[in-house]
């Protein structure tokens, strides 16, 4: 019976962010959600743990207002919570976030199976899982659209360019999954209801072994426009010289 | 004061959101057309615990409070108000009778399988001769030995053709005036009682609606709700809960209202601009969003009053009426925004309008609202 640990970030929700009169992103009225492809990889974990049995524990790391967030992870099907949280967590980068998650897994928790998202809906880094799987010294399959449990071992069937690759590997293992691989439940009310329930453990800044230092600076964030020109352009060939032209005089084509 | 809903409110809601977005808007259209009940989505209702949320666990609800059914009944009619009205109607007033009223042999015979989605109940109050004037009912119910034998016909009953628990309201004693009405629990089914003419409306088309013919229909004496001549004030307490799920039912009209009034008016361009920022269409939008703040306010005020156990009469009339005139008002706006393409049968906008106006009708017309409403503050 594995033991699930499944990771999930709490983000801004893409369609509240408008965009300001000065071009700048306006975040001031944003909802947040579970990260999309974490709405599969905790579908997923639940799954698995209701086959094969064993247990999930949904792992986190965020600010301290993101409770939310944990009763949406909890009503979705895991048995408890682990939320590593500090203020200073808001909009860290993918490598801290890697870095305290391992520290938390490897230190706390026993696993066989670690399920992430491929990428998160805000940054889409792709790099959490994998960066993870390094730090805690095990393998790690990417682009997983199916999983199934066989002894000791995951069976996972990865997305490849030109076609579906089969892989096995022993437990414990990290998988980061696409969304194909299943369609995330709509938790009922009383999923709802019983998920502040569940046990979640507060892990605070303090508890980790280290803290973990950001490697890049955020500069500018600026929303990106669209302008019409309101020029038609046919199939002729001509049209198409022009068409041509005049991507030339915007600047699109060099 | 605080205006924030608790997580769990918030979850819910933005799961029922999720729920209506994949199985309601997809249909929406269709059921109105055809005059369908979406028997399929009922289904999953049932199987999300939505159907029985503010009653308690022990009977097959989600033990959730009343306001949270109200936000889903808002949610839900953004989508497709008749199926807003369909679970409105049948947790804000069959499943609260039995809750309020029923003993506990017709708490677990009748309520657990409403509650629990699997039954649907039904509201047999009006008559062709009695509407707003409920009194003037002419149905009755006999005692026969340990039988209540009813006869009389009923009409415009929502839930006629679909429903499984009804609760009909006759008289047991005529003469005895207001304490006179007593209210009875009829399982389909029973002999005598037959739905009728299943009408064709003008809006809220997915919504069943059917007369309710009662001919020497012999009910067991248990089944009985509550004592015999309380019925009147069952029927009151019945609309007190109902009209909050109405007000939440208008609630979401008006956002499904703005939601498409913005996005229209936001890609519509005339005079070389999009209509959004021409000041008449603009003045239109930010009216519709004032309204609907107020009809909200005023659906979650009354809903929480009656989640602090306190008398919430006079705020559920004044939130229906409120609410179901802004929807009126601004569904009739918001095809005017659409133009032509707004009067376009498929428009969603020509649909929100036609359901809109029921909401000034039933479960108390808005003359009715100021009835109880004056009724009370002129006390």
């Amino acid at each position: 019976m594995p033991n699930i640990v499944v990771c999930f970030k709490w983000v801004i929700d893409e369609a509240y962010i408008r965009r300001g009169s000065s071009g700048e992103l306006d975040f001031s009225s944003v909802s947040y959600k579970i990260s999309d492809y974490d709405r599969n990889a905790i579908e997923e974990a639940v799954r698995l743990r209701n086959e094969s049995g064993g247990r999930v524990a949904a792992v986190t790391v965020g600010s301290p207002e993101a409770t939310k967030g944990l009763k949406d992870a909890l009503s979705r099907g895991p048995d408890q919570a682990y939320f590593i949280n500090d203020a200073s967590f808001e909009n860290i980068e993918p490598s801290q976030t890697s870095a305290i998650l391992a520290d938390v897994i490897g230190s706390k928790i026993e696993y066989d199976l670690i399920i992430c998202g491929e990428g998160s809906s805000d940054l889409y880094t792709q790099q959490v899982g994998p960066r993870l799987a390094e730090r805690l010294g095990i393998p790690c399959i990417s682009f997983v659209l199916k999983l199934t449990i066989d002894g000791n071992h995951i069976i996972a069937e990865r997305k490849v360019e030109d076609g579906v690759e089969v892989t096995a590997a022993p437990m414990p293992v990290l998988v980061t999954v696409l969304p194909d691989i299943n369609t995330p439940r709509i938790p009922g009310v009383k999923d709802t209801l019983m998920a502040s329930k569940k046990e979640v453990v507060n892990i605070a800044k303090d508890d980790l072994a280290q803290t973990y230092e950001p490697t890049l600076q955020t500069t500018a964030m600026t929303a990106a426009s669209m302008e019409r020109r309101c020029v038609k352009f046919g199939a002729e060939p001509g049209d198409i010289a022009g068409f041509v032209e005049a991507l030339e005089k915007e600047g699109v084509l060099r | 004061m605080d205006f924030k809903l608790t997580e769990e409110q918030e979850l819910i809601r933005q799961n029922m959101r999720e729920f209506a977005e994949k199985y309601v808007d997809p249909i929406a259209s269709e059921i109105d057309e055809n005059s369908r009940h979406p028997v399929e989505v009922f289904q999953k209702l049932a199987e999300g615990d939505w159907m029985g949320i503010p009653i308690p666990a022990e009977y097959g609800g989600a033990g959730a409070d009343y306001l949270t059914h109200a936000l889903v009944v808002e949610e839900l009619s953004r989508s497709c108000s008749s199926t807003g009205f369909t679970l409105s109607i049948h947790v804000g007033i069959a499943c609260m009778l039995v809750l309020m009223f029923g003993d506990e042999d017709q708490k677990k015979k009748y309520l657990v399988p409403m509650a629990t989605g699997e039954k649907l109940g039904a509201f047999v109050l009006t008559e062709p001769g009695a509407g707003t004037d409920v009194m003037a009912a002419t149905t009755t119910a006999v005692l026969d030995g340990d039988e209540y034998v009813i006869n009389g016909t009923k009409t415009f009953t929502s839930n006629g053709p679909t429903g499984d628990t009804y609760f009909v309201f006759a008289w047991t004693d005529k003469e005895a005036g207001r304490k006179g009405m007593s209210a009875f629990i009829v399982p389909k089914e029973t002999p005598g009682m037959q739905a009728g003419t299943h009408f064709q409306k003008m809006g809220l088309r997915s919504s069943q609606t059917s007369e309710m013919l009662f001919k020497d229909c012999r009910v067991p004496k248990e089944n009985l709700l509550g004592q015999e001549g309380r019925g009147l004030v069952m029927a009151m307490t019945g609309f007190d809960h109902g009209r909050i799920g109405i007000s939440a039912q208008s609630v979401g009209i008006i956002q499904a209202a703005l939601d498409e009034s913005i996005k229209w008016s936001k890609e519509r361009v005339q005079f070389g601009k999009p209509i959004s920022r021409q000041q008449a269409i603009a003045w239109m939008i930010a009216d519709m969003a004032t309204d609907l703040d107020a009809a909200r306010f005023l659906t979650y005020r009354a809903a929480w009053l009656k989640d602090q156990g306190v008398n919430f009469s006079k705020e559920a009339a004044m939130a229906k009426l409120f609410a179901a005139e802004a929807a009126m008002k601004h569904t009739i706006k918001a095809v005017q925004i659409h133009g032509g393409y707004g009067y376009v049968k498929g428009a969603k906008v020509e649909r929100l309008m036609r359901d809109a106006k029921i909401t000034e009708i039933y479960e108390g017309t808005s003359e009715a609202q100021r009835m109880v409403i004056s009724g009370t503050v002129l006390r």
